[in-house]
């Protein structure tokens, strides 16, 4: 089963409404209610990501028996270290959108807490491929 | 896959049902189909919230209780076990006191209130605020819809809704427990619960994580409402029985919206109104609201005074017991202190005050077998694409969404769409007659003749 999701740079309002829907479809199926917030959690604050951070992106979603695949790939200014955009507490949210809420710095960390497999990979002016697997 | 049988309230009286559908379009669950020309309920989504029953335009969604004339006659000690929201159902000019010697007439020995067990809940809801590795937020378990919309529509929070009995199961433990010393025998001892909902009559019948609720007989409101009114204004003269301050005057609000989560501490919301909660829940379980520590929802908008089975108007209701609230606090101010005996036997209650654990219902699930899900998933997905998309309801099924998980699940057929039907006909693979055959059985046979007729609109009788 594949799903499919664009997401607008910016546009914080509609922010979650591509990771609802993939929990909508997980609702039909038989996993686990601990599994499903996990899922729900991570694909929230991955989507949040890209709104805030890059200029547009997509997520594809792969669900299979054992598990859910999704990629969030997008257009943006990428992430200049790695390392370091993984620890807790770090984000180079402007004030504006800190003032959203957002930003807090612990949405990578929170991604890897909550998913089974998580790859980061990016190009600095270019964009960013996040890979999140969960199984269930 | 074997189905558990679920207990409900909400009915349907098939020799009154005309099929109109407005039950199947309020429905938040999506848990109502129209099938030969009735509407039928599917047990697995329904939460008793009672929206079908309101907009049904012919009576014919009916809420299942039990007889209070049969019951008044089965027990020796009968005691009438009242809501707040009760009292808020009549004029002003009848006070607390008299509204409580008129049931005392009816036939009842004793009447007691409900919400006087509500000082022992708040005194929980501190000892849970308190708990530090308790999920949060901590939902109420007050309104018996909200804990059925979770476990039907929201599986992951099952396990965030707080496993402290209703207040009126408090109550009656506590009745049950002071009566014990008399010297009636404990089955001649009717508890009369007084329900202002659907919802909470399936809480006195089949409460959620309890085996047996310890209400012996449930009593619709708008029944019990009529036999007191009948009997109060009948009365020339109404003996009030004088009584100390047992009330603390804000418990009478708790049913109401807006009281409850200012007993727990931390950040606490109270919502109420069906769509508003399912709304909430959806961005909740989403993970997009974080740091809340209560909630406090209700189905019914104002709370219990919006209670499906309440007589009053709702706002009416929430005046008057706003008003009760404030006497209660003058009189609180000249007695100094609010005796409640029920607070006496607080460590009793206390042990035994809990449920067991919430589980989620399976109203959503395609299948218990993920890769037959999975299957079923990908083709609701072809189907709707082949769908239009109104959610005209035509087809019997409140959305197109809807209709294809009824034709996966083998329920209902590509063909029952009236715009699926048109294609069809012109490509030669459905005749008129099929088609309309088709709609008949959705929509009853005879139902394409006069409308009017159906709507009891009928042409008077020629009489020449």
């Amino acid at each position: 089963m594949q799903m499919q999701f664009d997401i607008q740079g910016g546009d914080f309002s509609a922010a979650g409404e591509a990771s609802s829907e993939v929990k909508k479809a997980l609702k039909q199926l038989n996993i686990q209610p601990q599994t499903l917030r996990r899922i729900a959690v991570a694909l929230y604050e991955a989507e949040v990501n890209v709104v805030a951070h890059a200029y547009r992106g997509t997520m594809t979603v792969d669900i299979s028996p054992a598990r859910i695949l999704v990629q969030l790939q997008d257009e943006g200014p990428g992430i200049d270290d790695i390392g370091k955009a993984m620890e807790e507490g770090f984000s180079t949210a402007s004030d504006k959108v800190r003032e959203m809420g957002f930003g807090a710095g612990m949405g990578l960390p929170n991604i890897k807490k909550n998913s089974d497999e998580m790859h980061l990979t990016s190009t600095p002016g270019t964009g960013t491929t996040l890979e999140i697997i969960v199984n269930f | 896959m074997d189905k558990p049988h679920y207990v409900h309230a909400i009915q349907i009286n098939t020799d009154k049902c005309i099929g109109c559908s407005h039950c199947m379009r309020v429905c938040s669950t999506q848990a109502i189909r129209i099938v030969g020309g009735h509407a039928r309920i599917m047990p697995e989504r329904c939460v008793d919230c009672g929206e079908c029953y309101s907009v049904c335009p012919v009576a014919a969604v009916y809420v299942k209780s039990d007889s209070l004339e049969t019951h008044l006659k089965q027990y020796v000690y009968k005691i009438a076990l009242v809501p707040s929201v009760f009292f808020g159902q009549f004029p002003a000019k009848y006070s607390v006191s008299q509204i409580s010697a008129t049931i005392r007439q009816l036939g009842f020995n004793e009447v007691f209130e409900v919400e006087q067990a509500v000082d022992f809940v708040k005194e929980e809801y501190k000892l849970k605020s308190d708990e530090p590795d308790s999920p949060k937020p901590v939902i109420s378990s007050f309104c018996p819809s909200v804990v059925r919309l979770i476990q039907v529509m929201f599986p992951s929070l099952t396990e965030n809704v707080f496993q402290l009995k209703a207040p009126h199961d408090i109550a009656a433990i506590y009745l049950r427990d002071i009566n014990s010393t008399t010297n009636i025998p404990p089955e001649d001892i009717g508890i009369f619960y007084i329900s202002p909902c659907a919802s909470k009559i399936v809480a006195a019948k089949a409460p959620e994580g309890e085996d047996k609720s310890p209400t012996d007989v449930v009593v619709n409101m708008k029944e019990f409402y009529n036999k007191v009114y009948k009997r109060i204004i009948e009365l020339k003269r109404i003996d009030e029985l004088k009584r100390s301050s047992t009330m603390t005057s804000d418990s009478v609000k708790w049913s109401l919206s807006g009281t409850e989560r200012e007993y727990f501490k931390g950040r606490s919301l109270a919502i109420d109104g069906v769509e508003n909660v399912i709304k909430f829940l959806e961005k909740l379980e989403s993970g997009h609201i974080t740091d809340i520590d209560f909630l406090e929802l209700r189905v019914c908008d104002q709370g219990c005074a919006g209670g499906i089975l309440c007589p009053g108007n709702r706002f009416l209701t929430v005046e008057r017991i706003g008003e009760r609230q404030k006497r209660l606090q003058e009189r609180l101010i000249e007695n100094k202190v609010v005796n409640n005996p029920l607070m006496k036997y607080k460590e009793q209650l206390h042990r035994v005050s809990k449920t067991e654990a919430i589980y989620p219902r399976e109203g959503l699930l395609l299948d218990a077998d993920v890769e037959i899900a999975l299957r079923k998933m990908q083709k609701i997905k072809t189907l709707k694409s082949y769908l239009p998309g109104f959610d005209c309801g035509a087809c019997g099924a409140p959305t197109c969404k809807n209709l294809a998980e009824d034709i996966v699940k083998g329920e209902a057929s590509m063909s029952h769409c009236v715009f699926v039907q048109r294609v069809m006909e012109k490509n030669y693979k459905l005749s008129p007659e099929q088609a309309f055959q088709m709609i008949e059985k959705i929509w009853g046979k005879n139902r394409l003749n006069k409308y009017s007729e159906n709507h009891g609109e009928k042409e008077p009788e020629k009489t020449d």
